[in-house]
């Protein structure tokens, strides 16, 4: 199949498949910032690609898709997938797809997991990219599939085996760190933890992103996750007593954040015992999972304590453990504009002006597993789950892709 | 004038201080550079200690530890005695505390003789220091932290609560009812080996220029005779500007020169995490910078011409002095740009760094270009515009663009290079992590007796403030500033902003 050319010196056209385009949705960020460009490098960069054609899956109420034509009268609102991605000529007429499944009314299965379209969207791109004979750089925001392994997979399939780029992930993994340090490749870690917020088949993919983003630099490369285990309520904090995770890790995370919630009211900054947490934090979750080559992972939720993720990490060969804040600029108060898109999207123009994958989409692969493993372990009564469908390997991008400049 | 005398006694001092240096280094023996495992000993000086104030954010980072380099970080120190300005009386000042009343009705009957000084208006006052107050029983320091602290507090703790009274009894520091007996923490002799000063706005008065009359100068004064009558000097580091006054802030700064005691002071701005984690090379040809922000004459202001400063002074053969100052509001701020007084592109470059612009980004949640959108006038109703003309011809403006963002960022242009620009991050409250890294230099000038960058960028943004505030008491006329051209230094080599 034919792989997509944006080196004639053509600016590339793009269609995008979303959800539902409302206030603060994942769609909105990411389309704004292909039409309306956001600041990069120290400029207003506006992206060197049109995004011509859009299908938005859910209108209604609070729907700005009009608004955002009235604005941008190049940009064609099609009534169909297919019909977007061929701006109605019946044959694939863009140069790549931008797909936000996230956000909008999706129905829940029995473990309570939200069906995004993920999985609906790319088969009807894929159709077009078929029936086309073509395939173009294709953007997918946040998980493969929210809730299906085997959607998930055979996405991660598909795109290898007609041979285009995918591309899409966390903003975590992308956006500014604080400090702004890179996991050390090839170094050997013994332990990993994210500290963060948020909940379940929600911010858990992103604290796994946070996770994985580092981690897949250790030495040797990605090999894996063998099993997981989940922990909530009074098994969280008698396993945290236990030190199933390491207090140290927790410690230097927390020595990260800039939003600790302090145990005491007449204190603004304050590091809290694990007493203090559980006051802080009355329905914690966490999940535990160990890789293949031994590595131990554990995400922690902790609502009530923190409203960032933090990172840290036992390396082999350093007396203190190595950590960072992945830093959202989060638009609840704190900010106006969630900047941390401005990377996600940063990195997908990139892919499309070069027809390469900036970073690994076996990455999102395995988080997606995760997260779909995680809610498996909680619907089996915080069982722990064996997970040999997660046996994902791969290498990291020699580059770092997050934001520094 | 009381200034002025203070100022003549200090001769004295010096010379008597300088005669009897080996004793002083005699002193520091007991604090060598972090050698020691006896913590070193501090006295809190401040204006107001309640929650949400710069004194109880930098206070309690040396109470209860604080976020560096990865950990959480409990420095080697005793605050040993707190000194809160706004508990003690002043002329027709509230009743803080009963046990206090003798001591207010003596200090207005000091203040009723009449001390007045002409530069500071007509409505202030010289601090001098009252009569100790009762010491507050405690028994053995307790560990930091110690009290749990997840426990209810009485219902009378609010916002505005005075924290000192209950942090005293929790960590065990002596609160004191004046600064001479801070400094001696109830002994007759030098008590502390470091100062470290917060004054801010409490109920302190404004001059006909709008700058409110910090009693920064008076509070070193005070500490200064301690230091005079012990022939034995301590590091000392004085938040923010160091006074309202040039001459003043210079005095301090020649002092601290003469009496061979390290004096760090500014805000925490220059020292806080950067995105993108970026100076200006050191050395580098810089030909102009602007700084947005916002804030009003308020010492947002000052922050922000620090932040400047602290990039800008990195520049080939370091920091030359201020030349000239102008001080721009209304719409003559848009003249100006479009005078080319100051760079739109460097401006748009600024904005581009910034993470809360307003208008149809507040309403919409979009990104959008402020300059080229021609929205700024429309967002920003009183905009200022602090220029700055440096010695070397290197300009740079601050602006203050209220209404349009509430983050501080920079963009400089610089030769070979292009642009350079980041936002200064300030994280949000109540954590407020950027005092953190004030926090770690303050504990490094303490521990090392040697400041991590000069002071004299804290007195020459102290000046640049003053000269802009002139400025615009005169109608917003640019202003010829000889007294800043003087003021020359060398940068750090290293950045000393937190990248670890």
């Amino acid at each position: 199949m034919a792989q997509n050319k944006t080196s004639t010196g053509k600016r590339p056209k793009l269609a995008a498949v979303v959800t539902s385009i409302r206030l603060y949705s994942h769609p909105q960020h990411i389309v704004d910032r292909f039409l309306d460009g956001y600041g990069w490098n120290g400029r207003f960069h506006h992206p060197k690609m049109d995004l011509v054609g859009l299908y938005v899956d859910q209108r209604g109420e609070g729907d700005l898709t009009q608004e955002l034509v009235d604005r941008h009268p190049g940009l064609k609102v099609y009534p169909s997938i297919a019909e977007a991605v061929t701006l109605g000529t019946g044959k694939l007429a863009v140069d790549g797809v931008v797909v936000v499944g996230e956000h909008g009314r999706y129905p829940l299965n029995a473990k309570g997991q939200a069906m995004q379209p993920h999985f609906r969207f790319f088969e009807s791109i894929v159709d077009v990219f078929r029936s086309s004979n073509r395939a173009v750089p294709y953007f997918n925001d946040k998980q493969l599939s929210s809730w299906s392994w085997s959607q998930s997979k055979q996405m991660f399939d598909t795109s290898r085996q007609m041979g285009f780029p995918l591309q899409g992930g966390s903003s975590l993994a992308v956006t500014w760190r604080i400090p702004s340090v890179e996991f050390p490749t090839g170094a050997t870690p013994k332990e990993a933890l994210c500290v963060a917020y948020g909940g379940v088949d929600s911010y858990d993919f992103h604290a796994l992103e946070t996770v994985q983003c580092m981690v897949e630099r250790r030495k040797g490369g990605e090999t894996g996750v063998k099993w997981l285990q989940a922990y909530q309520g009074e098994s969280f904090w008698k396993a945290y007593e236990q030190g199933v995770w390491s207090h140290s890790l927790v410690k230097a995370a927390l020595s990260r954040s800039s939003t600790l919630m302090p145990a005491s009211r007449i204190f603004t900054d304050v590091y809290p015992s694990v007493k203090a947490m559980r006051k802080l934090v009355p329905d914690p979750t966490a999940y535990h999972y160990q890789y293949r080559d031994g590595l131990r992972g554990t995400i922690l939720l902790m609502n009530g304590l923190v409203r960032d993720f933090t990172f840290a990490a036992d390396i082999e060969g350093r007396s203190q453990p190595f950590s960072t804040q992945m830093y959202l600029p989060m638009p609840d108060g704190r900010t106006t504009l969630a900047s941390f898109f401005s990377p996600l999207v940063h990195n997908a123009e990139l892919m499309f002006l070069t027809g390469k994958a900036q970073y690994p989409v076996a990455r999102t692969l395995l988080t997606s597993g995760l997260v779909i493993a995680g809610i498996d372990s909680i619907f089996q009564g915080l069982r722990r789950v064996e997970t040999p469908q997660l046996a994902v390997t791969y290498q990291p991008s020699p580059e770092s892709t997050f934001w520094r400049s | 004038m009381l200034t002025r005398r203070r100022f003549l006694g200090f001769s004295a001092f010096s010379a008597a201080l300088l005669a009897s240096r080996p004793l002083q280094r005699l002193g520091f023996a007991q604090t060598p550079t972090g050698s020691s495992e006896a913590p070193l000993r501090i006295a809190i000086i401040g204006s107001v200690y309640h929650l949400g104030s710069n004194l109880q954010s930098i206070a309690d980072r040396f109470l209860v530890g604080y976020p560096f380099d990865g950990d959480w970080h409990m420095p080697n120190v005793q605050v040993v005695s707190v000194y809160v300005d706004s508990l003690v009386p002043k002329f027709g000042g509230p009743i803080a505390w009963g046990w206090e009343q003798e001591a207010r009705r003596e200090a207005a009957r000091r203040h009723m003789h009449g001390k007045s000084d002409a530069h500071r208006g007509t409505s202030t006052q010289v601090l001098e220091p009252g009569p100790p107050h009762p010491p507050i029983a405690h028994s053995v320091r307790p560990r930091p932290g110690a009290r749990s602290l997840g426990e209810p507090l009485p219902e009378h703790i609010g916002l505005k609560t005075d924290l000192s009274r209950v942090r005293s009894q929790e960590f065990g520091f002596r609160l004191c009812g004046n600064i001479p007996e801070a400094l001696r923490a109830g002994t007759e002799r030098l008590a502390v080996d470091a100062v470290l000063t917060v004054v801010e706005q409490g109920d302190y008065p404004t001059n006909d220029r709008g700058q409110i009359l910090l009693p920064c100068y008076d509070f070193f004064q005070q500490c200064m005779r301690v230091f005079q009558e012990e022939g034995h000097a301590v590091p000392y580091f004085n938040y923010g500007q160091l006074s309202f006054s040039f001459p003043e802030a210079q005095q301090m700064v020649k002092t601290a020169e003469r009496l061979h005691f390290p004096l760090l002071a500014g805000s925490s701005y220059p020292v806080t995490w950067r995105l993108p984690a970026v100076d200006i090379p050191l050395g580098a040809h810089v030909e102009e910078a602007v700084m947005v922000g916002v804030g009003n004459f308020d010492g947002r202001d000052f922050d922000a011409l620090e932040a400047m400063q602290c990039m800008l002074e990195r520049r080939k053969g370091g920091e030359t002095g201020v030349k000239a100052v102008q001080l721009l509001e209304g719409d003559d701020v848009w003249q100006a740009g479009r005078e080319g007084r100051y760079s739109r592109e460097l401006l748009s470059s600024a904005l581009s760094r910034s993470d809360t612009p307003m208008g149809v980004t507040l309403l919409n949640a979009r990104p959008q270009d402020l300059v080229a959108s021609g929205v700024l006038p429309q967002l920003v109703k009183n905009p200022a515009a602090y220029c700055i003309e440096y010695a070397d011809g290197t300009k740079a403006a601050l602006l203050m663009l209220n209404g349009a963002i509430m983050d501080f960022n920079i963009s400089a242009r610089v030769a070979g290079k292009g642009l350079v620009s980041t936002q200064f991050y300030l994280p949000p409250t109540p954590n407020e992590t950027n005092t953190a890294c004030l926090a770690s230099k303050i504990e490094q000038t303490f521990m090392t007796r040697k400041t991590p960058y000069p002071v004299e960028r804290t007195l020459l943004t102290s000046g640049m403030l003053e000269a802009c505030l002139d400025s615009r008491h005169r109608l917003n006329q640019r202003l010829e500033t000889p007294h800043l051209a003087a003021v020359k230094y060398q940068p750090p080599r290293e950045p000393q902003y937190v990248r670890t």
